[in-house]
């Protein structure tokens, strides 16, 4: 029941009107990604950056340009050889941002509709219905006005209704950004249990980089229409593939500098100041080309001990105590970067000297020009 | 200043009434917030409830209120019993109930293809068409009425004159049940489009879209989703332009008349217009007209503040525009015929009846003879005194509506928004009452009211201004509740903690702010008295005539070049002033200010 999803290099473009005149803008600009029986893929990425209308391509919802969608081996968009199948014969679960559950009907006649659409009938119907809502555990509220939900509970009965007829896929288009953030957590955990419990494939489109680490098996970033790494979210913490990744990430400290040598997986960068950085290499870049560092603020270490390499004297300018955590503004290597210590003790007074330790593997080497 | 009701109105008696003689600073006169609410349930009672009082009194006693005065002597139901258990009320209330049911199903019908084709699908123009839909609206009924008698009258109509002219023996009859049904439904279409548009247009698209993903069919999804949701707009719409009907006078009365069809409004007015006048009958029935009207709007104002669907919809989707193929040019054309038969064919009889010297027509070459169009209708119009008259009376009238109604209605406005003035939610529920009395009424009840007192307002312009103060001041509070809730509360404190009393924080913050709302509210007031036929029925005198009533002696005086003439003048001041208030409302115009958003809102209920 549950199928591979297979994406090829989709494209979607809009035109745009401007005062200049009419543009044409890619919205999805050349994705292509296959995701597995049984897993769960999210897309992540800012807002306006094309995951939203890659789902709806898939959901038949919006028609791409070019490129095909095959699920299960079959090919359901294909707009250059005139296939467009409708949503209503995909045999896809959707769950909507705004929950679209009918305010009309009960929780029971909103789990039943795409039953009734598919001529389910009598003690099936029944059955289908009470497992659906034992999954999402609303089986007390069955008979309820869905009006009278909370927005958590909204968003089961949208569940329930998208897994009832055991779809081929599962689509989510940011299903828990209506919620409030304590519920968020919450829910966040019970969607991957339920959807893994079920075996569902599962396409998730989200902003939230939390969200997408702890629901994806594999994660793809989205940028500008673009699908700039798909991987599993350790691959995508560890080695973000540009620069736009990394900063995704939460790698906002970028020090730019020039490519001295390589060696290996290693190389040596000159920045600003005249000393040397070594970084870890990703990209295939040729010596005296201008690059970017960028690492995470975590991952800069004051006063480390011991001895070791890529140590380098800075100073501190700022400090910002955030109560389990320090952030201090540190000047070093002729520029400025962040630096955040966990404890509920900061140790550095502004102005004073610290050693600055900069691990060599969790600073990435990107090109400059990109 | 801890209680900020008592201390509002302690502030303005600061500021304006004996700011020197106040040896206490923060003296708080627990007296004045109690005055202020007294003398607006004062004026809210001389405006609705005496006069409502006065016709139910009419409704029940059988005195003559102008040769006897007014007499509680022999008050009973049974007047009023026996009014009702007359046939030809029963009649006229069976006439009215027919009319206004078969116009409402002409209106839903129109009402509801006209907003699906216009938010839901691709069909080309349709901003145009959207915005051209809305003009019906602005059509006064006596207007309408006349135009398509010139149209479809049974003898003489152009239509049939075409129609005989290209040898098809079929005929319209407009004067007849179905004529006032088909004009009723074509005129009021646009108020259940209104509803259903911004229904449609509100909802979520996730819901049709989850039904898709589903499995249900485009007529599934539409049949168990889409209509079920906008049901309560279509019924709300559905209801008040049932209610709207019901109060018209001036359909009914042109085609109605020739074949002897009464209706509520018409058969009231009748009764008046008797010698001797039966002015207690008349009360009577106007009873019943505002008894159903109010269980209607009662109605329609609780599926109105009932369960809303409209959904909280997150990142906004624009609806996916059905796509029609070439099917979107029926939808095209089947909205502009509906647009041609609304809107340029009365128009277009008008002007062949304003400007032609004899209505009729032998053949086509005829029609565009240009020796036999001329302005002599106007001239003829114009050299009856009474016509510029009656301009110069609507426009006086139209000027104290305006600041009369306004002010009342932003002292009322303010009153029940902003302050914790006692009385507050009894001044809001006399306020809304007169939602469920139709004009004709109102203006029954002033009659009730002003006739019998000697030397009283009855026969001045002031009875009309005030009639149409109280009949729009449910319209015009709404309106402008609305821009005041707009303005943040702090926004007004902030004035207060720099000093200000309340009356100067009011002109400096409040009014300033407010403005647009204001000024649109006053505009829509001129407006609406300008083209107001219902009540002005009952109260102009030979020296108060009004435009409307004059178009109405024009038009029973059987003139009807004058009255097609006078028709398009009327329409060309409306249109004049409806732009200006286009104007005054338009976005961007005074910084920062609240934008209103009344113009169409406010005609909803005047027909």
């Amino acid at each position: 029941m549950s199928s591979e999803l297979r994406v090829e290099q989709l494209r979607k473009v809009f035109t745009t009107t401007t005062a200049q005149g009419s543009a044409l803008k890619a919205a999805v600009d050349d994705v292509s990604f296959t995701i597995a029986a049984g897993e769960i893929v999210v897309l992540l990425g800012p807002s306006g950056c094309g995951k939203t209308t890659t789902l709806r391509c898939v959901a038949g919802l919006e028609h791409p340009t070019s490129g095909k969608i095959v699920i299960g081996g079959t090919v359901y968009t294909d707009p250059q050889a005139g296939v467009l199948v409708p949503p209503r014969n995909r045999n896809l679960g959707m769950v909507f941002q705004s929950y679209a559950v009918w305010p009309h009907m009960t929780v029971r006649q909103n789990v039943a509709y795409p039953l009734k659409s598919r001529g389910v009938k009598g003690a099936a119907q029944d059955n289908a219905v009470r497992d659906a809502l034992d999954l999402v555990e609303l089986s007390a509220y069955a008979d309820r006005p869905v009006t009278q939900l909370s927005g958590g509970q909204m968003q089961r009965v949208a569940l329930a209704r998208s897994m009832v007829y055991q779809p081929q896929i599962l689509l989510l288009d940011e299903p828990l950004s209506n919620l409030d953030a304590q519920l968020r957590l919450r829910l966040r955990d019970d969607l991957r249990r339920i959807i893994k419990r079920v075996g569902l494939t599962a396409l998730y489109v989200t902003h939230d980089q939390t969200e997408a680490v702890v629901l994806g098996d594999r994660l793809g970033v989205m940028r500008d229409g673009k699908l700039l790494q798909l991987d599993t979210p350790s691959a995508i913490y560890n080695s973000p593939a540009d620069l736009f990744v990394a900063g995704f990430t939460g790698a906002t400290n970028v020090i730019e500098g020039r490519l001295v040598s390589r060696d290996g997986a290693f190389g040596v960068v000159a920045v600003a100041s005249g000393e040397h950085v070594m970084a870890r290499m990703g990209h295939d870049i040729a010596p005296g080309t201008p690059v970017r560092v960028a690492l995470r603020p975590d991952n800069v270490a004051l006063n480390p001990a011991g001895e070791g390499r890529n140590r380098f004297l800075g100073g501190v300018t700022s400090r910002h105590y955030q109560g389990t955590q320090t952030v201090y503004q540190v000047s070093v290597l002729g520029t400025a970067i962040e630096a955040l210590e966990v404890g509920s003790a900061a140790r550095y007074d502004e102005n004073s000297q610290v050693t600055v330790g900069l691990p060599a593997e969790a600073c990435w080497v990107y090109p400059a020009d990109r | 200043m801890v209680d900020t009701g008592a201390a509002s109105l302690t502030a303005s008696e600061k500021a304006g009434l004996d700011k020197a003689g106040s040896d206490r600073i923060g003296v708080t006169r627990a007296w004045v917030p109690w005055a202020w609410s007294g003398f607006l349930i004062a004026m809210l009672a001389f405006l609705v409830l005496y006069p409502t009082s006065m016709l139910l009194i009419g409704a029940l006693t059988t005195t003559n209120p102008v040769v006897e005065g007014y007499s509680l002597a022999d008050i009973s139901i049974g007047n009023f019993l026996a009014v009702v258990m007359n046939p030809n009320v029963a009649a006229a209330l069976g006439n009215a109930l027919i009319a206004c049911a078969g116009g409402t199903a002409v209106a839903v019908a129109i009402g509801l293809a006209f907003a699906w084709v216009v938010v839901r699908t691709n069909t080309p123009c349709k901003g145009l068409i959207a915005s051209a839909g809305m003009l019906p609206l602005f059509v006064p009924p006596l207007v309408a009425g006349v135009a398509w008698s010139i149209l479809g009258s049974p003898k003489t109509g152009l239509l049939n004159l075409l129609l005989n002219k290209a040898g098809i023996p079929f005929r319209f009859d407009l004067y007849s049940m179905p004529g006032i049904i088909f004009v009723f439904g074509i005129y009021y279409a646009p108020y259940v489009y209104m509803f259903t548009a911004a229904a449609l247009r509100n909802m979520d698209p996730a819901l049709e879209e989850a039904a898709e993903i589903s499995g249900a069919s485009a007529t599934r999804t539409m049949a168990t989703v889409t209509f079920p949701l906008i049901m309560p707009a279509i019924l709300s719409g559905m209801l008040l332009s049932f209610v709207v009907m019901l109060g018209i006078y001036g359909i009914p009365a042109v085609l109605g008349a020739p074949a002897n069809i009464s209706v509520l409004t018409t058969y009231i007015f009748a009764l008046t217009a008797w010698s001797p006048p039966r002015y207690n009958t008349a009360a009577a029935v106007a009873v019943i007209l505002m008894i159903v009207t109010g269980v209607l709007v009662y109605l329609q104002q609780k599926i109105v503040s009932g369960r809303s669907y409209t959904t909280v919809a997150g990142k906004a989707f624009r609806p996916r525009p059905l796509n029609l193929g070439k099917w979107r040019f029926l939808t095209l054309g089947l909205a502009i015929l509906y647009l041609f038969v609304v809107v340029v064919l009365p128009t277009i009889a008008l002007f062949i009846a304003a400007f032609r010297k004899f209505l009729f027509i032998k053949d086509i070459p005829a029609l565009f003879e240009a020796k036999q169009y001329g302005w002599q209708h106007f001239i003829k119009m114009f050299d009856n005194p009474l016509t510029i008259a009656s301009i110069i009376n609507s426009i006086k009238v139209g000027i104290i509506t305006a600041i009369v109604g306004g002010l009342l209605s932003f002292a009322i406005g303010y009153t029940i928004t902003r302050t914790r003035a006692p009385g507050r939610r009894m001044i809001d529920v006399i306020t809304t009452i007169p939602v469920a009395i139709p004009g004709l009424v109102i203006g029954v009840a002033y009659l009730w009211a002003w006739i019998g007192l000697p030397g009283g307002l009855y026969g001045t312009l002031w009875i009309l201004a005030l009639a149409f103060v109280a009949r729009f001041i449910p319209d015009t509070v709404k309106a402008l509740s609305t821009s005041l809730l707009q303005i943040h509360r702090e926004l007004e404190e902030a004035a207060w903690i720099c000093g200000r009393g309340t009356l100067s924080t009011i002109a400096s913050i409040v009014l300033p702010l407010a403005r647009p709302g204001v000024v649109a509210a006053m505009t829509l007031l001129f407006i609406l008295s300008m083209r107001e036929l219902g009540s002005s029925l009952f109260l102009y005198s030979s020296g108060t005539m009004v435009m409307a009533v004059q178009l109405l002696g024009y038009y029973e005086g059987g003139n009807i070049g004058i009255t097609a003439a006078f028709s398009l003048v009327q329409m060309v001041l409306l249109g004049v002033l409806i732009s200006f208030t286009n104007w005054l409302s338009r976005p961007g115009r005074g910084s920062g200010a609240i934008k209103p958003d009344i113009a169409p809102t406010g005609v909803v209920r005047s027909g």
